[in-house]
């Protein structure tokens, strides 16, 4: 799966949890850029990401994940 | 008071000890000591005598902790209200309290009708740690929770409220800060939860430890326990839900107390969790904020103490000069193993809310025991006691919710919502369970789908952020049970599937 197609399922995942479609995702987008992501909807996303990649991050990445470039790159590391 | 002299002894005893952490900056109690001198001097200066309540913005950073203790010492209470809070919520509460001056730390404050102390800009002043003489019975800080009405509701909490906290925390044997200990601090200074999660580490010249607000809280608290080695934990039990698909990752052998409160725990999560911590010992707290934060609690552990009511850990037994008792509709004593209203008495109880007559003569009563009249507080909360005296919890008696350990009443949600749409539609609010099986706010609308954006905008100008639904279904027709009240459990159901 190439960056574009993963940014693409990602964003969906968003969508799903944040119920709007008010953002664009790029590399170096942070929480502070998006309405309604914060701690609770972050952990929403994560678990709603590793559902749809069917994948499982550590705690680890996670805690040092600071915008959605290094997410991408996470999921990257997880395929 | 006695626990403010104590207060001040031991900033001065640990003065080389670091107090705070704060975004990965430490200091010290001399740097701490010398914050609250310095603000302690500009509240002498500048604020008269007679006015005793006071403002505090609070911010993530050491004035707004040293502003606590310099307004304690001068015999002051506090009024939180939290920068991200829509400013007409702050000032209303500001408003109720009739609070003039605002402590602020922030670098340019909103608060322009008001008399400002900005916190950070202060002049160099001697140490002077001695608090003033003051009565018991003036107020130390007082907190304001959602109300039925559309309007906040105040709880006044005195010196001798705080002091009885203190007396029955340090009457237990089983929980000792000391002086190496270093103690999560996640919790808004608006929230009573966090009076211990400061009060306890100051007495004890600890260090606390507490979360940026643009951090994503539960990673940043799992950062906190394994760089920072953080000893003693004290928490919501959300975030051990958030948490708990990678507890096998996590083994934290230095953690030694672990505190919950705020909400119900639950026996699996609680067992889990227990394995991740294997030298800690876990208490289950309970207590309102209108009883001073803590009232008893349950001593947890995975193997010898696990009694649980649905699955849900029991609140134990009340601590030290705390009575609980559990009532029936007429106020009258149920036998046990009988389910009722509980309802507590001692020092630690709120005098009642803030110029509120009638919800006070709802939620207070008197009762006659030994020939002295004893005043009670309704909890709201269902429970029963137990053939070994332990008092379980099952469930509110009436519409309020716990969101992030927060409480809320749905029926302010429901006010500010039918205030804020354009039509006159039936709202509902409702708390909804996510896959992590945390609560969330729903709200179901009355109507043919329209956009939302204005009536959200409106109620973000009303409420805190916590209690802004984060789920939004459109109804035709609400469903009603047989006795015609709108069916709360049938429309839960539009929330099951996205």
């Amino acid at each position: 799966m190439n960056k574009e197609e993963i940014l693409l399922k990602v964003e969906e995942a968003f969508v799903v949890v944040l119920e709007h479609k008010n953002f664009k995702l790029t590399d170096d987008t942070t929480a502070n850029d998006v309405d309604g992501w914060e701690s609770i909807t972050h952990m929403m996303i994560i678990s709603e990401i590793e559902k749809v990649f069917n994948i499982k991050f550590k705690l680890m990445d996670l805690m040092n994940m600071n915008n959605v470039g290094d997410l991408i790159k996470t999921i990257q590391s997880e395929l | 008071m006695e626990f403010i002299k104590r207060i001040g002894n031991s900033i001065e005893k640990h003065f080389d000890h670091n107090a705070l952490c704060i975004n990965n900056t430490f200091y010290t109690y001399r740097d701490f000591a010398i914050a609250v001198s310095k603000i302690r001097t500009a509240i002498i200066d500048r604020i008269a005598d007679s006015e005793k309540i006071i403002g505090l913005v609070t911010n993530d950073d050491l004035e707004t902790y040293a502003s606590i203790i310099a307004l304690w010492l001068e015999g002051k209470a506090y009024v939180p209200v939290n920068p991200s809070t829509p400013l007409e919520r702050n000032i209303k509460i500001f408003e109720l309290t009739e609070t003039k001056y605002v402590i602020d730390s922030s670098e340019t404050s909103i608060y322009n009708d008001y008399e400002v102390i900005v916190s950070t800009n202060l002049t160099d002043t001697i140490i002077d740690l001695i608090p003033k003489a003051c009565l018991g019975d003036q107020l130390a800080y007082i907190l304001f929770t959602s109300g039925t009405t559309g309007l906040p509701k105040g709880v006044p909490i005195t010196f001798d409220n705080v002091g009885s906290l203190v007396n029955a925390i340090d009457a237990e044997p089983e929980f000792n800060l000391v002086a190496s200990d270093r103690c999560l601090q996640m919790f808004e200074l608006t929230f009573d939860f966090s009076v211990v999660t400061y009060l306890f580490p100051i007495l004890s010249g600890a260090c606390m430890y507490t979360i940026p607000k643009n951090a994503i809280k539960y990673f940043y608290i799992f950062k906190l326990i394994i760089e920072q080695k953080l000893t003693v934990l004290t928490m919501v039990p959300s975030i051990i839900n958030y948490l708990r698909p990678y507890f096998s990752e996590i083994n934290t052998p230095d953690v030694r107390y672990c505190s919950f409160g705020g909400g119900a725990l639950h026996n699996d999560i609680a067992k889990e969790w227990s394995d991740c911590l294997p030298n800690c010992k876990i208490f289950n707290y309970y207590g309102p904020t209108e009883f001073t934060v803590y009232s008893g609690f349950y001593p947890y552990h995975k193997i010898t103490n696990q009694k649980a009511h649905n699955g849900i850990i029991a609140i134990g037994t009340p601590h030290k000069d705390t009575t609980y008792l559990i009532v029936n509709e007429k106020n009258e004593e149920v036998s046990v193993d009988t389910t009722g209203e509980l309802c507590l008495s001692g020092p630690q109880m709120t005098s009642g809310y803030w110029k509120n007559e009638k919800r006070n003569s709802q939620s207070f009563f008197t009762r006659s025991e030994n020939g002295k009249e004893v005043k009670y507080y309704k909890t709201g909360d269902l429970c029963f006691k137990d053939q070994e005296g332990d008092f379980l919890y099952v469930g509110r008696a009436d519409f309020q919710v716990k969101i992030r350990g927060y409480r809320v009443e749905l029926a302010e949600i429901e006010f500010h919502a039918k205030t804020g749409a354009d039509k006159k539609n039936n709202i509902v609010a409702l708390d909804i369970y996510n896959n992590l099986g945390n609560a969330e706010l729903g709200l179901v609308i009355e109507s043919e789908k329209f956009d939302v954006e204005q009536l959200f905008d409106y109620m973000k100008k009303k409420m805190p952020n916590y209690m802004i639904p984060t789920h939004v279904r459109f109804v035709k027709e609400f469903p009603h049970s047989i006795n015609g009240k709108i069916d709360r459990k049938e429309l839960r159901k539009y929330f099951q599937h996205k």
